[in-house]
């Protein structure tokens, strides 16, 4: 159901949902089958979410090629699709309040909601990948390259792929299978996380169809003729001298103690996802760091619930649990909600989140063997080179933090105020984790004791006019 | 621990007063709850302006505006000052009969700094100003500067005259027993002989452990800034008679101020915006300046600030008790006097005087004689 804004002046509803991939998608299934009133904003024209983007209208003549994980959303979006859930598609959230308010940009202007409970489900991004050169025009993530395809249906001829972990295995597997030529993958996965991921196995063992299944994309890549460099280190992108506009063309690394070098017109980076923060984080949500996952994440009990109270988090903005995983839980979020709405016996929700609730346990093992196989250098976090790029917006480097961290800079804020880094229009996206973690190693403490940005709204660029056009309603009384 | 004078707070106005202080050869320590420059001193609009200040306001503010331009000289750092000159936008002939009152008041005063400006000089300086503006006021001293950068500027001048900053370190209970005063943390006991309340929007608490009422409210000030946009304002901008306020940096950036408030809960350090007024200063800036309609807001925030009733500060001696000191109440203009506040505070401490007249900012100003 797609809404439309006349019958919608004053918008509220017992249950918001921010985001429709698999977690809000599961959310608002399971709170409109016990018929509470539900409301979703998503950002994209189709739901879906990262990995079922476009899943219902893809550009591709065979989507097919996307693999089986793919195609099976397809069923989840239809029903998603077929529930009483109202829908506003291309809605982009820039502000929620911890007292259950979003703010929204919609057909041009800004729209307020309010809500008894909220679920921010607004997904994962890319982490940063700070090397040398990683700022040049040129060099995109792997996932860009995938957002291009899954939605425009749009390639690159013989791009080059740098990094680590299955969705960068994924997407050069997809890029294989449409026939297009791959110069070459760089695996930057450490040869000894091969060994200590062996060590989770026994745990690991009851999800093997899973586990086997990025080591599976890199057989059927190497297995395709394309050159694969493994347990790769020293990475260095760069632009060919004088070249004007300044732009990546080649790409230097060690690999099995020899110095590679490779030309090419584009490269593609991975290391990973991680939460993206910038809803959890401006709401003031408690926040830890996740050892395991080297990144933060909001601070949730079983349920989903966050510190601050009507404000629920499902799905990979939670901590990375997969596609499956925020089915789960966006499941289990719900049903605690429509307990807490009184539409749900306390009894009624466990039992119907017990199957949710084992499934989420199995995957979590499966998790700690991702994590640790897939567990990117600290090199490739926290650079040592001073030149390396680590605030891509304000261009600053590793030299000048270190120089502010000098003239007592000791936290995220104060770096960001003496230096601007995490002050440009990505909101910090880019460089806050390893900011975290530089500042840690330069304290020798943990990165818990260094804390993260103060984020505030709107959680992205908003356009002056559409801001002028939040209507004011006065109170009746004051007229 | 001990020292000659204990400040508490580490905004600009500690921070300064910790300078001069340090400068004249006096041990001094600064406490601050959180860090140095966390708060109004580390967040505000950076505006150094000089023009249309109350007219008590009037002589520290010239004094402080002559300080700022070769402060970063003085403390050896760039604050990011840049005379730019700043102009309040008159936008009809209402408010220029405003500007030409101020004027004559200004001029039998003494004062010359403010030069009022017409329609075709307006948009000399302003070429993308709207239609409907008739002319202005401009002061060409003005300009802005960097808030974090100038506060940490004195503060590390400071210490490297030997002042010693403690960050982290709350005040909770102030005695003074003979001539001493002392001051509890949670976890420490300071001594020393002089106390100065800089505490920001918490300085109502502070002054009150030193035994002085103060009719002190504080909020939060709110501000958003923009992306980079192709350059089209050098002087900052204000208007005479509406809550518009915004500079152009040098990066291109759009600072948009205003006045208007956002909600503030200072015991949790924390303050939530208020979107709807934040709407309203868009309405604003876009009806000025057709073409911010364009902009994209990047960051939209806020800081805790004081208020007096009269919009004017608290600075001098306690009224109840010897060898305290006030310095707090800005009521939302208080950056651009940081350098002549911090002096004055360590002439009243050095000297026991100074040459600028502190009655318009007593502590007690608002006591009321009869009921
Ligand atoms: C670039 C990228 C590509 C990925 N590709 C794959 C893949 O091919 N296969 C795979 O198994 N996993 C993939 N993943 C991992 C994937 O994110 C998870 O497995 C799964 O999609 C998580 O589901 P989710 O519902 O938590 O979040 P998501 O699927 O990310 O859904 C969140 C949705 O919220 C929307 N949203 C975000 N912010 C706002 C806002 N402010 N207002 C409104 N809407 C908003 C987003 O557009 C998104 O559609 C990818 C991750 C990333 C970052
Ligand atoms: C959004 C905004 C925009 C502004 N724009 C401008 C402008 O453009 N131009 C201008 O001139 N002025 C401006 N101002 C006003 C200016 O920022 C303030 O007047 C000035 O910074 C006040 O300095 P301060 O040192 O008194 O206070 P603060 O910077 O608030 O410092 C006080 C410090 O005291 C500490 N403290 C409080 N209680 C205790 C305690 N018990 N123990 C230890 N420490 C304590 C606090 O943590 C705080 O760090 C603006 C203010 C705001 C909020």
């Amino acid at each position: 159901m797609t809404e439309s804004l006349q019958e919608t002046a004053q918008i509220s509803c017992d249950i918001l949902i921010i985001g429709a991939g698999p977690a809000g998608m599961m959310a608002a299934i399971t709170a409109c089958e016990n018929g509470a009133d539900v409301i979703v904003l998503h950002d994209k024209p189709s739901p879906g979410g990262q990995i079922y983007r476009n899943v219902d209208n893809s550009p591709l003549p065979d989507a097919n090629i996307l693999g089986e994980d793919y195609t099976q959303g397809g069923e989840l979006v239809a029903r998603f699709n077929a529930c009483s859930a109202r829908v506003f598609s291309s809605a982009s959230v820039w502000h929620v309040g911890d007292n259950g308010e979003a703010l929204f940009s919609y057909q041009g202007t800004t729209q307020r909601v309010s809500a008894l409970e909220i679920i921010v489900a607004n997904g994962a991004m890319e982490r940063p990948f700070p090397i040398e050169g990683w700022h040049l025009p040129n060099v995109m993530s792997a996932g860009a390259a995938q957002v291009m395809l899954k939605s425009d249906g749009i390639v690159s001829d013989d791009a080059v792929f740098i990094g680590t972990g299955p969705l960068l295995y994924l997407i050069v597997a997809q890029y294989l299978r449409l026939g297009v030529k791959v110069k070459a993958l760089i695996d930057t996965t450490e040869k000894a996380n091969y060994l200590k991921a062996t060590q989770q196995l026994p745990k690991a063992f009851a999800q093997l169809g899973m586990m086997t299944k990025g080591l599976g994309l890199l057989n059927e890549i190497r297995a395709s003729g394309t050159p694969c460099y493994r347990f790769v280190k020293d990475i260095q992108i760069s632009a060919a001298e004088h070249a004007k506009p300044e732009q990546a063309s080649q790409v230097t690394f060690q690999c099995a103690n020899e110095t590679v070098t490779l030309q090419a017109d584009q490269f593609f980076l991975h290391q990973g996802v991680i939460p993206n923060l910038n809803i959890t984080r401006s709401l003031g949500l408690a926040h830890h760091w996740n050892a395991q996952q080297l990144c933060w994440q909001p601070t949730l009990d079983n349920w989903g619930a966050s510190s601050v109270p009507y404000i629920s988090v499902a799905g990979d903005c939670s901590a990375i649990v997969g596609a499956i995983g925020a089915q789960n839980m966006g499941k289990i979020v719900a049903l605690n909600l429509l307990y807490r709405l009184d539409r749900l016996k306390l009894e009624k929700r466990d039992e119907l989140a017990t199957r949710a609730m084992q499934d989420m346990q199995q995957l979590n093992r499966f998790r700690a063997f991702i994590d640790s196989l897939y567990r990117p250098r600290d090199i490739h976090r926290m650079p040592e080179k001073s030149s390396v790029v680590v605030c891509r917006c304000e261009e600053q480097n590793l030299a000048q933090l270190e120089q502010a961290f000098g003239e007592q800079a000791s936290g995220p804020n104060e770096l960001k105020l003496m230096t601007r880094c995490g002050m440009g229009p990505c909101q910090g996206r880019m460089c806050g984790t390893t900011v975290s973690e530089l500042l840690a190693k330069w304290r020798n403490t943990g990165v818990a004791n260094v804390g993260y940005y103060h984020l505030r709204s709107p959680m992205r660029l908003l356009n002056l006019e559409e801001l002028a056009k939040l209507e004011t309603v006065a109170p009746r009384s004051a007229q | 621990m001990n020292a000659e004078v204990i400040i508490i707070g580490g905004g600009i106005q500690g921070c300064a007063s910790a300078y001069y202080l340090a400068q004249a050869g006096v041990k001094v320590i600064v406490l601050e709850k959180d860090w140095v420059s966390r708060h109004a001193s580390g967040v505000n609009a950076g505006g150094v302006r000089s023009l249309g200040r109350h007219i008590a306001e009037v002589p520290l503010s010239i004094a402080s505006i002559e300080m700022w331009q070769n402060l970063s000289e003085e403390l050896s750092a760039d604050t990011g000052f840049r005379r730019k000159k700043l102009i309040n936008i008159a936008a009809d002939e209402s408010d220029m009969q405003t500007l030409r009152a101020r004027e004559r008041q200004m001029h039998a005063l003494g004062y010359y700094h403010e030069q009022i400006l017409d329609d075709k000089e307006l948009r000399q300086h302003l070429p993308n100003v709207a239609e409907h503006c008739v002319g202005g006021v401009l002061s060409h001293t003005d300009g802005y500067a960097i808030p974090y950068h100038t506060t940490s500027a004195y503060r590390r001048a400071a210490q490297a005259l030997g002042a010693v900053f403690i960050e982290g370190e709350a005040v909770e209970n102030i005695r003074k027993v003979g001539q001493d005063w002392h001051i509890q943390s949670q976890t420490s006991d300071y001594q020393a002989r002089h106390l100065v309340n800089c505490a920001g929007a918490w300085a109502d608490k502070i002054a009150v452990m030193i035994g002085d009422n103060v009719p002190m409210s504080y909020s939060a000030p709110m501000l958003m800034i923009t992306t980079r946009m192709p350059h089209f304002a050098t002087p900052v901008v204000g208007a005479v008679s509406r809550p518009l306020s915004f500079k152009q940096f040098e990066n291109g950036t759009v600072l948009i101020g205003g006045g208007a408030k956002g909600f503030a809960d200072r015991e949790h350090n924390r303050t939530r915006l208020d979107y709807q007024k934040l709407a309203v200063g868009a309405q604003n800036v876009a009806e000025f300046f057709p073409i911010m309609k364009r902009a994209s807001i990047n960051r939209m925030w806020s800081g805790l600030e004081a208020y007096m009733p009269d919009n004017l500060p608290v600075i001098g001696f306690s009224p109840s008790s010897e060898n305290a000191l006030h310095a707090f109440g800005f009521s939302a203009h208080g950056f651009q006097m940081g350098p002549i506040v911090g002096k004055i505070i360590s002439q009243l401490i050095i000297n026991r005087k100074t040459s600028f007249d502190l009655t318009p900012f007593k502590a007690d100003r608002f006591e009321r004689k009869v009921l």
